[in-house]
């Protein structure tokens, strides 16, 4: 906190959800505000809000205005299946609820739900001091570590959990990747994730194929706030059915 | 480590061929992990006998619940994990998620956090809100799926009552389930009532139950959804 304080890092608190699309794999977000059914001051509509979606080069390309009659109420946004990632942030003050994030192949659909959190911002003195120290870094395929995140993810001859990263920030992210198989074997990757960018981590780029599944260990170091959903997928990989899945 | 260990019961459902692995701990925490002082796990068939028990060790990360379950001959298992460990030094929870998928399916494979049913740490589970009062939304268009809420009795003595309610437009149909202690049921909720689609489910029951929504392809029955409920009271 002293650290982000000295920095000058505004944290301004914010609803996402992750989004993924492919042919013929369409993304919705489903939004309701059923959770503050029974609390004081929420109980009557209509409930707006906006809904930005940002790309993986961290570039607006949607922006959505919503609006629930009652707690009860559910609306749709299709976020399309132009093959695409990044992360769409709802904007309410009179929301609080959990939001879903689902993606369908047109026969079923899977789902799982937003994050209330943050996004970082930095002041431009600070952002211009990350991009200094963070590229030097980078010529040794390092970066500056304060945020990091340890996950498993799943590789197995018929599925596997790719990694949806979301640069939370105002800034440049520069993520350390190290994945750790089952066998000891160690892999490691350094992205860079534009601000409000996403980067999708093909975990099997990173692994050998496996004949049972097995979780691996990854672990994430960025310069910025940043976090992840685990992006599940068949024996077709990205190109068939596809599931968005929460971690904390 | 304290001589007062903390207790965390946490409980999932399960079905043959399908590849299911649970983790023991939260990520990966070297630190945390070490604390893990002991993992016992039980399964329990629907009417709440208990089919299988083992000592997990400890040390584990990863526990590979499929291949446990693999000469099961029940069509759904409600296992239970109970861990103990240090409250004091674990900084979550144990066995927070895990990964199911059907064994040779092209479907996506899903990814959940357990149910956390009894204990663990309440100001670091966030598990202070009534979590026996829950709901979830269902997408309005029609998909060729079935849905269902899995229930199950954690408790030792005491049986539960629970009402299960679903809703279509303003129409509601609630069911009452008994459920003895450890006893599990899958129960069916209609996708339309006379055409008019299923909007939400509300799970209410007098404590804590594992309770998980659950969505099937209709053609091969694989699970699509396998997730848990949202708390009314935030």
């Amino acid at each position: 906190m002293l650290a982000r304080a000295l920095l000058g890092v505004r944290r301004e608190r914010t609803y996402y959800l992750p989004w993924i699309t492919r042919r013929g794999v369409d993304c919705t977000l489903l939004l309701s505000n059923v959770e503050a059914r029974f609390k004081e001051g929420f109980t009557r509509g209509p409930f707006l809000a906006t809904v930005t979606q940002y790309n993986a080069r961290g570039k607006t390309v949607g922006r959505y205005e919503v609006s629930l009659h009652d707690p009860t109420d559910t609306v749709e946004v299709s976020l399309g299946d132009t093959p695409g990632h990044g992360f769409a942030t709802v904007a309410s003050e009179r929301i609080n609820s959990d939001l879903y994030v689902t993606l369908s192949d047109g026969t079923s659909y899977t789902a799982t739900h937003g994050r209330h959190e943050f996004v970082e911002h930095y002041p431009p003195w600070t952002a211009a001091l990350l991009a200094t120290s963070t590229a030097l870094l980078a010529l040794v395929g390092r970066t500056l570590p304060a945020f990091a995140r340890d996950q498993y993810v799943y590789v197995g001859p018929d599925s596997r959990s790719h990694v949806l990263l979301m640069n939370l920030s105002n800034v440049t992210n520069r993520i350390r990747v190290v994945l750790t198989a089952a066998d000891g074997a160690a892999r490691r990757a350094l992205l860079r994730v534009p601000p409000r960018g996403a980067h999708l981590l093909d975990v099997g780029r990173l692994t050998d194929p496996a004949s049972v599944t097995t979780a691996c260990r990854l672990r994430l170091e960025g310069n910025a706030w940043f976090n992840l959903y685990l992006v599940g997928a068949g024996a077709h990989d990205l190109d068939g059915p596809l599931s968005l899945m929460h971690v904390k | 480590m304290s001589s007062k260990p903390s207790g965390l019961l946490s409980a999932t459902f399960a079905e043959p061929a399908y590849d299911h692995l649970v983790e023991l701990v939260h990520q990966r925490d070297a630190a945390a992990h070490r604390r893990l002082a002991s993992l016992r796990m039980t399964a329990h068939d629907a009417d709440g006998r208990e089919v299988l028990a083992l000592d997990v060790d400890p040390a584990r990360e990863i526990f590979d619940l499929g291949a446990a379950l693999s000469e099961r001959p029940e069509e759904r298992l409600m296992v239970l994990f109970d861990a103990r460990y240090d409250e004091h030094v674990f900084p979550y929870r144990p066995h927070q998620y895990a990964y199911l998928h059907p064994r040779g399916a092209t479907d996506a494979p899903l990814y959940y956090a357990v149910n956390a049913t009894l204990g663990g740490v309440p100001d670091r589970i966030g598990a202070t809100n009534i979590n026996n009062v829950e709901t979830y939304v269902f997408r309005p268009r029609a998909f060729a799926e079935r849905y269902s809420v899995m229930l199950g009795n954690v408790s030792r003595f005491a049986a539960a009552q629970a009402q299960l309610i679903a809703y279509y437009g303003t129409e509601r149909v609630g069911h009452q389930i008994e459920l003895p202690p450890k006893a599990h049921v899958e129960a069916m909720v209609a996708a339309d009532l006379e055409g008019i689609r299923l909007s939400r489910v509300e799970t209410k029951a007098p404590f804590r139950l594992a309770t998980y929504v659950v969505g099937r392809r209709a053609e091969s029955g694989h699970l699509v959804l396998f997730d848990h409920l949202f708390t009314y009271v935030k």
